[in-house]
């Protein structure tokens, strides 16, 4: 991903790096156009000194949007170069992936069965996950750490984690 | 001499006071705790810690609470250092080159650094606090809103610096946050913008951002390589940095400490814009500035002295003038006040031997905190012994945690993931995520203090350069805006008319 040196002049970018860009900037464009869009809901200021709701989301969309353009320009005007960094490959990415939908299924069962019993199974499948596959070790762990967490948090610093609806 | 022979008075009563000293020692290793742990902040420490404050005297119960403010500070640097866990938001600038250092091998130095910057920067604010109370107070009062607008557009200015790679990237990261920053109440007539509906968007959750943007993505990407997976997280090494390179940080440690005490005098500037405008100075009187973002130990020493230069700053005010420097103040304030005392000019006055013996306790806090916090480094690096198949899922379960912990919200929570998601991308595209953390910050406070300065000049515009203050901020703001682009764009100039030139697009 990083810009390679060159002779003189514009730097260049692997064609994914290229792309990663272009879409970025894309969407990020989309983004901004959105909110200008949905400034005009915005009511009118109460104050004749203000300069309304309206205004700074418009200013920082604006510029946004210049900026991407910048981007894009930039982006198609610079040599593609071979790409250096070790590719991440689908496993890789696979992996990333599950961390992530493991973290969205912890959130989501967290509201059901609570704090504890959605952290201890997030984490022991988290270190599986990573190549740690004790059969012994990773429920111990995983059950020592978030008995750990949750004293620290619920007892000693008076925070009250969720209980979960199934067992309220 | 007057002080000088007060403060003795208070270290003599202090000392005939054990029981104050091991309250303000627990109160120091309880902030080091809730500052490393990420969401909570010294300003929730200082809150849970209140009640249990009612019953003591008033210099233990007082010194309890500043060793909590104090620590809280300081140990967001730990697992920043360490984990790329930013404890507290000044924290997240220390992660920007503590965490490089630590996949250096450099962690102990960091952390060593960190810390003996915390206790230089926390000590010179107490000595002024002592020392310059009266003479500085007044400054307070110059900073209006159009002051802290200019502020705030000062360390919004710092994004051209912090950008990495590709400034133009840098900039998109920054306006992007400045654009999320937008989401909520506005700040002058109550409309919530951009909200979808969700009363938990009403205020812009950025602490959520902030762990998701750094901790999440990181242990995000920590889960690509098989190798990397089952690998240890990097060696310590050692703790307190050798005196040669130290003695060289000892003027961005000075710079940096005067700076967070400035900052913290003005009313609604806290420890995190001190330290990121601490780091900018630093990297622009360095002679490496290009260093800065790949592990440079100045941009440490520079956001911790800057951070914690600011606790006896916004002390100063609320000391002196009853107003609160900062939200921990804020709570400070109310503490004071329950014990009897009511901060402002008399408090000097008809407390003065209260006050001095605060002073001499506040002064053993950072001495304990330099103690504790270089005693317990080599425990807590530990943490990197762990192989990474274990430490990354304590890192998601701390992110979780911490993030429910801020308002008891599990909406948070998805923030964070969705943050952690976007870290991870920004990541591995060139993007910078800093300058989005900083534009959270910044980007509230800029446009609430325009609008407000705005109204009380009548819908003029004359406030952005009558004012002296005002205008000598957005002055050298724009200047340091400018510069790095200048720069950039005559290296670039030299790179086609003469030889070969790193690509710094």
């Amino acid at each position: 991903m990083s810009n390679a040196p060159v002779q003189g002049g514009g730097a260049g970018a692997p064609l994914s790096t290229k792309i990663a860009n272009l879409v970025i900037a894309v969407v990020l464009i989309a983004v901004a156009a959105a909110a200008i869009a949905s400034t005009g809901d915005f009511p009118k200021t109460m104050l004749a000194a203000d300069v309304g709701p309206a205004r700074f989301p418009i200013i920082h969309a604006s510029v946004l949007i210049v900026l991407c353009l910048i981007l894009i320009a930039n982006t198609l005007r610079m040599p593609t170069i071979a790409d250096d960094t070790p590719p991440v490959g689908v496993a890789g990415y696979a992996g990333v992936a599950l961390g992530i939908l493991a973290t969205a299924a912890c959130l989501y069962a967290m509201e059901y069965v609570g704090y504890a019993v959605a952290t201890v199974v997030y984490m022991a499948a988290l270190m599986w996950l990573m190549g740690q596959r004790s059969p012994l070790w990773n429920p111990v762990i995983a059950v020592v750490v978030t008995a750990v967490i949750y004293f620290t948090f619920q007892s000693a610093l008076q925070v009250p984690l969720p209980v979960g609806s199934l067992f309220e | 001499m007057h002080e000088f022979g007060m403060l003795m008075n208070g270290v003599a009563t202090l000392a005939a006071n054990p029981m104050a000293l091991l309250l303000s020692l627990v109160g120091v290793a309880l902030g080091i705790v809730i500052g490393a742990l990420p969401g909570l902040t010294a300003t929730m420490g200082v809150a849970i810690l209140l009640p249990f404050t009612f019953g003591m005297d008033p210099v233990s119960g007082l010194l309890m609470i500043s060793g909590v403010f104090f620590g809280g500070v300081y140990g967001g640097s730990v697992t920043a250092i360490l984990l790329k866990i930013p404890g507290t938001p000044a924290a997240a600038a220390t992660a920007m080159d503590g965490f490089e250092l630590t996949k250096k091998g450099m962690a102990g130095v960091a952390l060593g650094t960190a810390t003996l910057s915390s206790f230089l920067g926390g000590m010179a604010s107490i000595l002024v606090l002592i020392f310059l109370a009266p003479v500085l107070a007044g400054f307070a009062l110059e900073f209006s809103a159009s002051e802290s607008f200019a502020l705030a557009v000062f360390g919004l200015s710092i994004i051209a610096s912090i950008s990495g790679k590709s400034v133009v990237k840098g900039l998109i990261a920054g306006f992007l946050g400045l654009l999320i920053a937008t989401v909520g109440m506005d700040p002058m007539g109550g409309f919530p913008r951009f909200t979808g509906g969700y009363t938990e968007l009403f205020n812009v959750p950025f602490i959520p951002v902030m762990i998701g943007l750094f901790a999440a993505a990181e242990a995000f990407k920590s889960m690509e390589d098989p190798k990397v997976r089952l690998g240890m997280a990097a060696a310590l090494g050692r703790i307190i940095p050798p005196w040669a390179t130290y003695k060289s940080l000892l003027g961005v440690v000075s710079r940096s400490s005067i700076l967070g005490i400035v900052i913290g005098i003005i009313p609604g500037a806290g420890s995190d814009i001190a330290a990121y405008v601490a780091y900018n100075e630093a990297r622009r009187f360095s002679k490496t500035p290009e260093n800065y973002g790949k592990g440079e130990l100045g941009g440490v020493a520079a956001c911790e002295a800057g951070a914690n230069g600011c606790t006896g700053g916004a002390l100063l005010t609320m000391l002196t003038l009853g107003i609160p420097g900062d939200a921990v103040t804020a709570v400070m304030l109310g503490a004071l006040t329950l014990q009897g005392l009511q901060p402002g000019p008399l408090l000097f006055k008809e407390h003065g031997d209260l006050v001095f013996t605060l002073f001499a306790g506040m002064i053993f806090c950072y001495v304990g905190m330099l103690v504790l916090g270089l005693g317990s480094l080599r425990f807590m690096g530990r943490i990197l012994q762990m192989p990474k198949s274990v430490l990354t899922p304590v890192i998601l379960a701390l992110c979780v945690v911490g993030t429910y912990a801020i308002n008891n919200s599990l909406f948070d929570i998805g923030i964070m993931l969705a943050a952690g998601v976007a870290g991870y991308f920004m990541q591995k595209w060139d993007f910078p995520a800093s300058p989005v953390v900083l534009a959270l910050i910044m980007g509230p406070m800029a446009e609430a203090n325009f609008r407000r300065a705005l109204s009380l000049s009548g819908g003029s515009y004359d406030f952005l350069y009558s004012r002296p203050i005002t205008a000598v901020l957005l002055t050298v703001a724009i200047l340091t805006m400018l510069l790095p682009l200048v720069k950039r764009w005559r290296a670039e100039r030299a790179g086609v008319s003469g030889g070969p030139v790193k690509a710094t697009k």
